[in-house]
């Protein structure tokens, strides 16, 4: 996409647009970082270089002064600057689908910090697949429990760090055939 | 410098890691290849969602990974440019100009062959070249001190801003943006608590790994799953054929190729042009050159020569601003930026000067990577060819679990989930806004930096800023001096080059 100043006359840029509303939202926050500065940083037990002027407010309001101007020459620019707002090119499906895999996100989530990485990458795979259009539920459920898998293993055996674990001493007796493997994948085995 | 790159021969060669250095490198490079031949899937998305796999390994080891995803990434998208005319990666536009034609003659082996040994040639010599830049620049650079040092990161991200797609002032309010996110957390100078608004989450600041990954990563698949299609291409199209390349039609190639690599390497030092632009200019240099310009866009084995040798011949140079004065010059950049802040090492002079042998050690790495990438190249181009016709909606649930995991290891919190998800959202608008994150995720990352240096310049000024610069730090007042001119030269040069080849990245 280039940008290309809009042509003289009723051109689409002489319009308050998207970028016009960029802009007013830049120079409003500009305004709440000016107001919000003092209560939000923490006063210096010793103002080191105070002599110099040096405050730990400085740089944060150097900060909010670059939104407002820079927000103010956005909102003069958005006049003449022709730009498609490609929010508005987005239909009802690709609406629905962004929509559908933000949920997706949310679950997953959800799912990942209560029953583990593992289960909760499955079941995310499975249900993402299928709403995208995967019909070859074998080949689905094959991917959805090996990759995650392989990749728990990867970051918590391999790499040695954590991820969330199956709740295995929940759901299952130390006594269960299951338990000995599971266990092993789970992170408090790692080697 | 010299005894650094003896040094890095030293390390690189250490009896214990060698075997596996080269391993990861391997498998960085395959990796690149798989997902750059992936329509859709960017080099880009693949550096965000492997970076959290570097933190946890060796310096040695996780950065020279992700420089062989961003190798492969690069050439691997030429695979399904010269297929199926659809290239994996904006760089591998220009290579639809001949390779689909060759394709249709019949000719793909051919034409994915010689791809592959101009990409592996430009990027070896461009490697050479940075290795033999970085020593001198880091020197000079090692003679800055604090003034001097936000003087340069005060111009360099006002130039990446202005190279950057869209309208400049976009670019210059994603900047601030960046930089409010990397106020969040604490002060550099003091270590005071700010702007963390009673989050105990992000006293100490926003994790820079779902941030990363948020804004580079989850806009893709955003973009990806917009249409339901499950599966683009039919596998009966991708077929390997034709004759191999022979010698004496590399050779045809060899000066075209030489010509490329110079344009990639003089692109790649300059931060904000990239690959893209590189890739059109090595093509129309060589269509200009050529004694038969009209073959070009018929199916000429030089015009894919060209794009693929300049577009690879920017990945060593754009470690030289990165190395020596710790200026990421394009996105991809960012993500080692962040692969080198995790292991506490910042980019800039005083890494050259305290780990010297290491920095030359991962570029050696990079120069000897050539050796398996073409290796790697050749062995798998007729698998790479049958990656097209994965299916989608099997790829993007798989693509997010890399997302979600490397953004959970980081610190174990389901907060950094959220932030994850949240930078991914605002990364989808501001794509489809007109609004370039590279800026944002550049003032987050040397925001902190350039408020200490500017900080100790003002300590050190003594309450005379004016006097301090412009008297007793000549250098500094130079570059103050230069900042709106060679931001003016550099923005018309940027948005010229992108009208005249119709690019954004």
């Amino acid at each position: 996409m280039i940008d290309t100043p809009a042509p003289n006359g009723p051109a689409i840029g002489r319009q308050f647009n998207f970028n016009t509303v960029a802009a007013v939202i830049f120079i409003v926050l500009a305004v709440v970082l000016f107001f919000i500065i003092p209560d939000q940083i923490d006063e210096p037990l010793i103002k080191i270089g105070n002599q110099n002027k040096l405050s730990p407010e400085l740089f944060p309001r150097m900060v909010a002064a670059g939104f407002f101007l820079l927000g103010i020459w956005l909102f003069f620019k958005s006049f003449s600057v022709r730009q498609h707002n490609e929010l508005r090119d987005l239909d009802r499906e690709a609406i629905t689908n962004v929509v559908v895999t933000l949920a997706i996100m949310a679950g997953y989530v959800f799912l990942m910090v209560n029953v583990g990485f593992v289960i909760g990458s499955a079941v995310m795979i499975m249900v993402m697949s299928t709403y995208f259009g995967n019909r070859n539920y074998g080949l689905g459920a094959a991917v959805s429990i090996i990759v995650p898998t392989i990749v728990f293993v990867l970051f918590t055996k391999v790499l040695v760090t954590s991820l969330p674990p199956f709740p295995l001493d929940d759901v299952l007796s130390s006594d269960s055939f299951l338990y000995g493997p599971l266990n092993y994948l789970s992170n408090h085995s790692i080697f | 410098m010299f005894e650094s790159f003896l040094g890095g021969f030293g390390i690189l060669f250490n009896p214990e890691t060698v075997l596996m250095t080269f391993l990861l490198l391997a498998a960085g490079l395959f990796l690149g290849m798989f997902v750059g031949a992936l329509p859709g899937f960017t080099t880009l998305m693949a550096m965000a969602i492997l970076l959290p796999i570097s933190f946890f390994l060796h310096p040695l080891l996780g950065i020279p990974f992700l420089i062989g995803v961003y190798k492969g990434g690069i050439y691997g998208g030429s695979i399904p440019a010269i297929l199926v005319s659809m290239p994996g990666t904006g760089a591998a536009v220009a290579t639809t100009f001949d390779g689909p034609a060759l394709t249709k003659k019949g000719q793909a082996r051919k034409a994915l062959e010689v791809a592959l040994f101009s990409s592996v040639a430009g990027d070896f010599t461009s490697d050479v070249v940075t290795i033999a830049m970085i020593g001198p620049i880091a020197a000079v650079a090692l003679l800055m001190g604090p003034p001097e040092l936000a003087a340069i990161l005060f111009l360099a991200l006002i130039v990446i801003s202005a190279t950057s797609s869209g309208v400049f002032v976009k670019g210059l309010l994603m900047l601030a943006l960046g930089l409010f996110f990397g106020m969040v957390g604490q002060d550099p100078i003091g270590a005071l608590s700010r702007f963390s608004f009673g989050m105990p989450e992000i006293e100490s600041g926003i994790p820079l790994l779902p941030m990363l990954i948020g804004v580079f990563a989850l806009p893709e698949i955003f973009v990806g799953i917009e249409r339901k299609a499950s599966q683009i291409i039919q596998s009966s199209g991708l077929k390997v054929t034709g004759e191999r390349l022979t010698w004496p039609e590399f050779r045809g190639c060899i000066r075209t190729i030489c010509r490329s690599t110079v344009i990639g390497t003089s692109i790649g030092v300059i931060p904000g042009v990239g690959q893209v632009v590189a890739a059109f200019m090595g093509y129309a240099a060589a269509k200009s050159a050529s004694k038969h310009p009209e073959r070009f866009g018929q199916g000429e084995l030089e015009g894919v020569a060209a794009a693929e040798s300049a577009n690879n011949a920017v990945n060593g140079p754009t470690l030289v601003p990165l190395l020596t004065l710790g200026i990421p010059g394009d996105n991809l950049t960012v993500i080692l930026v962040g692969a080198f802040i995790a292991h506490g090492l910042r980019p800039g002079p005083q890494l050259m000067q305290e780990q010297g042998d290491l920095v030359f050690a991962i570029l050696l790495a990079m120069v000897f990577a050539n050796i398996l990438f073409i290796f790697i190249g050749y062995v798998c181009i007729p698998m790479f060819a049958k990656v097209v016709t994965i299916r989608k909606s099997l790829l993007l649930p798989l693509t997010l679990i890399f997302a979600f995991a490397g953004s959970w290891v980081f610190r174990s919190q389901p907060f950094d989930l959220a932030v994850l998800v949240f930078f991914g959202a605002f990364g989808y608008m501001a794509k489809k806004l007109h609004f370039d994150v590279t800026p944002m995720a550049m003032g987050f990352i040397l925001g902190p930096t350039l408020e200490y240096s500017f900080g100790q310049t003002v300590i050190l000024s003594a309450g005379n800023m004016p006097h301090y610069i412009f008297v007793e730090r000549p250098f500094t007042a130079g570059i103050l001096v230069l900042t709106p001119i060679l931001t003016f030269l550099m923005w018309r040069r940027s948005v010229r080059l992108r009208r005249q080849f119709g690019t954004t990245d």
